[in-house]
């Protein structure tokens, strides 16, 4: 029998209704005299009450009763919300929700006993003040205890009502927004940071919880048509691609097949943001667990929360909700230390956890980080060696960041102790796991003494991504861009010179690093015979997975696509090899690789090498002063330098696509018009070859400020670290050379390249386009 | 929908009941699968191989937005591939839905569960496990497939054949 509409709504109601009664409760242990906070409360558990008498759950409604009873109090002013008050509401929070799951999965209140907790609830009416004299005092004598702390979330209220979940949590609650000015926080006169509630972010004072303009704008929409919807504009975007490669040679068509990409994007979009929910979903549970957790380690915490409103995909918001629990828990439980620990060591005794979530390209990067003792590297290395992870010469071997990689490995802990939050070595594992299943990354970074950082890159959806189709074994398969890092051809006749082997281990150099080779057709067909490499074309997809380098050898590739992800069915999953399957533009099915295991299916290890490298990497991104990477190019025979990180990309094309306005050589790109700086007299020599032929031509496009141009070159030859160079003498930096590879080498100056006549300017120059 | 042989003339039991049946070819042998299991017949199907998956595993096809995948009967049976394309039946089993790859599908028969045997114990015991017994026709025997058994998750939990 199905669940009547009157009591699915009064679930979801009442579930929202104790989501807003627990961050309240979490911040009324800062103000708890907090008349409005207090009011929050009582109508969640008063809205309770009433419905349930109503719908005849007795069991619910004597529970919220005794509740309400304690609210009352609490609201007349007649009890102080102390310490043992606010733990029985939130047991009474756990029973109301329990109840409610109850009802939820098997439509009963179930059988429970809740006299005793109705009996402490009465308890706390009757002599609160004899227990707790001085509430606050005793909290700040109290080792333990959590303090939220959430930023400002700008935007909540305007990005709400695009969110998929329509429970309008905006008008009914102000955010558990208390700003803190940093240098405020002293370290030994406040414990518990309490502030007022900014103004701006209460702009709806907490009055009428549920009724307000969001609540008319919006609809609850049930998560499986979404899923439906997603699925069907899946459908739809293949169909797209299909339609566009058919039409393409049909110029009758393009219009319309471009109209049609354009509206199954905008509707892709659109989909995809019913489908966003805020981070703060999953945020607003930490500080009750960070409180809960606090106390029972006795550690003292503030809890700060940034980024809220950064959206996410609801399946993924989902599987991330466990491994952030996950990392939480192991932040305080080996993160932070005890406030005699910390004071000891000359840090605050309250500890930080920061919770911060951002949008970082296609990903969205969530970060939880303390300030706690840092994950000691020897004790990791030990561990490693005592639980046999790695033999003692290997462990020696390792560097710093390849160490810390191994605390992800399964059965891994370096609590001294078993605690029952965290040291059993299911942990970080677990964290992995999950986040790689959803296409994302964990990072960690470490330094003893002064935190913790761990990262998780989460993509922002599940359903797309971007891939490059590769052929193999007359098939396609689609590989994930995320973990593709270069391609390589490799022609046929370079092949035996190009490919080295030790023992059978087929290796390639990649910039003077040995990089091993993993020939996908071999891996996928063993046993049978396959062309030789000197016989085919050789082309190598350079991955990085879960740290690990290596070359995927295919036999041919084909364009970049926007696959759609469909699962497989368990048979095929436990090959291992596949993360599941897509439909290409050309109707074809192709099998999507997943690099991770084709990695440790080929016996790719972490190269400590390249590890160290990384390490290096990340001790640069930590403000040392860092060598800028050049891009070497050759210019009509002189070498020259681009700093890479203006570099966009590299064209080659036929001289015949470059114009000129004037005698100014530009490349039109869709209507885009692109300056070319041709200081080395490449285009010119170009342009008189170009009467007999069409030569091609390397322009390498850069930003330069918010535009773009293009520099005309020879060759690209390499990438390599710069120095600085200095005038003998005055020591001064010498500006506009670097020193590349042992050679003074000039940094092209791409301020210089003369802008494009401006809209204003263009009507006084004729613009001559001359082919 | 052709009615078969077997009403009227043996009215010994009373409560024999119809059962509507699809037919299938493979090389020589007929095969049938009851209609209620059947979702949909895609006709003429070249289904995309799967290297390294079990050798059961016909391949995957696109089906209604989803990938499925194929169950390939000759496989099964220890026939050699067949060249071309293939029928497909998308069957429903309580592991989810999977295509089962025939030479052919033929026609939608009545049969009556009076004319069932249960598989004869001649059988080998991998037959045995794939047949699910079969109904007597006037001049041929029709081999039924149970869905349940043909299931690639049951199969892959099977010892590889």
């Amino acid at each position: 029998m199905a669940m009547d509409e009157l009591t699915r709504e009064f679930l979801i109601e009442s579930q929202e209704g104790l989501d807003r009664m627990e961050r309240c409760l979490t911040e009324l242990e800062e103000r708890p005299k907090d008349a409005d906070l207090i009011g929050e409360i009582f109508r969640a558990v008063h809205t309770i009450k009433g419905t349930t008498g109503f719908l005849g759950f007795t069991r619910l409604e004597k529970l919220a009763h005794s509740g309400e009873n304690l609210l009352g109090m609490l609201r007349e002013g007649k009890v102080v919300a102390d310490r043992p008050i606010i733990t029985g509401l939130l047991e009474l929070l756990d029973g109301l929700r329990s109840i409610l799951k109850s009802i939820e999965t098997v439509e009963s209140e179930g059988e429970g006993a809740d006299a005793g907790l109705i009996g402490r609830l009465e308890e706390l009416q009757k002599s609160p003040q004899a227990k707790a004299p001085e509430p606050s005092e005793t909290r700040k004598l109290a080792v333990a205890g959590a303090t939220v702390v959430a930023k400002p979330r700008r935007g909540a209220k305007a990005s709400a009502p695009a969110a998929a979940r329509p429970s309008p949590r905006i008008p009914a609650t102000p955010p558990p927004a208390t700003q803190t000015e940093e240098p405020a926080v002293a370290p030994a006169s406040a414990p518990t940071l309490v502030s007022a509630p900014e103004p701006e972010h209460t702009i709806v004072p907490s009055k009428s919880p549920g009724c307000g303009t969001a609540v008319e704008s919006t609809l609850r929409v049930d998560v499986t048509l979404l899923n439906r919807m997603m699925n069907l504009v899946g459908e739809l975007v293949l169909t797209r691609n299909q339609v566009l490669q058919a039409t393409a040679a049909d110029p009758n068509m393009t219009l319309l097949s471009r109209r049609l990409d354009m509206v199954t994007a905008d509707l892709r979009e659109s989909v995809m943001k019913a489908r966003m929910q805020p981070v703060s979903n999953i945020f607003s549970k930490m500080p009750r667990i960070v409180r809960d957790l606090s106390q029972s380690l006795g550690r003292r915490v503030r809890l700060q929360l940034v980024g809220q409103d950064t959206e996410l995909d609801k399946s993924l918001l989902e599987a991330i909700k466990d491994p952030l629990t996950h990392a939480v828990r192991n932040s305080l439980d080996h993160g932070i230390e005890p406030p005699e620990v910390r004071e000891a060591a000359g840090k605050d005794p309250e500890g930080t956890l920061q919770l911060r979530a951002s949008h970082e390209g296609s990903h969205v990067v969530i970060e939880v980080s303390d300030d706690g003792a840092g994950i000691a590297v020897e004790k990791v290395r030990q561990k490693a060696i005592e639980r046999g992870v790695i033999t003692p010469e290997r462990a020696a071997h390792l560097a710093e960041r390849e160490l810390l990689q191994l605390i992800f490995l399964p059965g891994f802990s370096t609590a001294a102790a078993v605690t029952n939050v965290s040291g059993r070595g299911v942990g970080m594992d677990v964290v992995r796991t999950n986040v790689e299943r959803i296409g994302g990354k964990v990072e960690i970074d470490s330094r003893p003494g002064k935190g913790t950082t761990l990262r998780l890159r989460i993509p922002l959806t599940l359903a797309i991504i971007p891939a490059l189709i590769v052929r193999t074994v007359q098939q396609s398969f689609a590989l994930p861009q995320g973990a593709l890092s270069e391609l390589v051809h490799i022609p046929p006749e370079q092949a035996a010179k190009a490919i080295e082997w030790i023992e059978g281990s087929p290796l390639y150099r990649l910039r003077g690093k040995l990089l091993p080779l993993v020939f996908l057709d071999r891996l996928l067909m063993p046993g049978i015979e396959h062309r030789a490499t000197t016989e085919r074309d050789n082309f190598i997809a350079v991955l990085n997975a879960d740290g690990r380098q290596f070359g995927l050898v295919v036999d041919g590739l084909a364009d970049p696509e926007e696959i759609v992800v469909k699962p497989l069915s368990a048979v095929l999953k436990s090959i291992g090899l596949y993360s599941g399957a897509t439909v290409l533009g050309n109707a074809d099915l192709a099998l999507i690789l997943d690099p991770g295991a084709i990695a440790l299916r080929a016996g790719v290890t972490m190269s400590a090498e390249n590890e160290a490298e990384h390490a290096e990497e990340g001790e640069t991104d930590a403000g040392l002063p860092v060598n800028p990477e050049y891009l070497l190019v050759e210019m009509a025979g002189r070498q020259a330098a681009v700093p890479l990180k203006d570099v966009l990309r590299i064209e080659q094309l036929p001289f015949s696509r470059i114009e000129y306005i004037g005698y100014r050589p530009v490349l039109n790109f869709e209507g885009q018009l692109l300056p070319i700086e041709d200081a080395g007299g490449i285009l010119t020599a170009a342009q008189g070859e170009s009467l007999s032929s069409d030569p091609n031509v390397v322009v390498v496009v850069c930003r330069e400020g918010s535009r773009q141009v293009g520099i005309a070159v020879s060759h690209v030859l390499d990438v390599a670290a710069g120095s600085d160079l200095f005038e003998a003498g005055s020591s001064q930096r010498a500006g506009g050379v670097t020193l590349l590879k042992q050679r003074v080498t000039g940094v092209v100056d791409l301020g210089g390249v003369e802008p494009l006549p401006m809209v204003e300017l263009a009507a006084e120059e004729a613009v001559e386009a001359v082919r | 929908m052709s009615q078969v042989q077997s009403e009227g003339k043996r009215p010994k039991k009373a409560k024999a009941t119809l059962v509507e049946m699809c037919s299938v070819r493979l090389g020589q042998g007929m095969f049938a699968v009851p209609i209620k299991h059947i979702l949909e017949i895609v006709g003429s199907a070249r289904p995309q191989p799967v290297p390294l998956a079990p050798s059961f595993v016909g391949g995957l096809v696109h089906y209604r937005g989803d990938v499925l995948t194929t169950v390939s009967m000759r496989q099964l049976l220890g026939m050699p591939p067949r060249e071309g394309p293939q029928d497909i039946l998308v069957l429903e089993s309580a592991g989810g839905c999977f295509g089962l790859l025939v030479d052919s599908v033929c026609e939608v028969l009545t049969v009556s569960s009076e004319d069932y045997e249960p598989n004869p114990s001649i059988l080998d015991e991998r037959r045995r496990a794939l047949f699910a017994g079969a109904y007597k026709l006037k001049d041929s025997l029709l081999i039924m497939l149970d869905p349940e058994r043909l299931d690639p998750m049951r199969l892959g939990e099977a010892p590889a054949a």
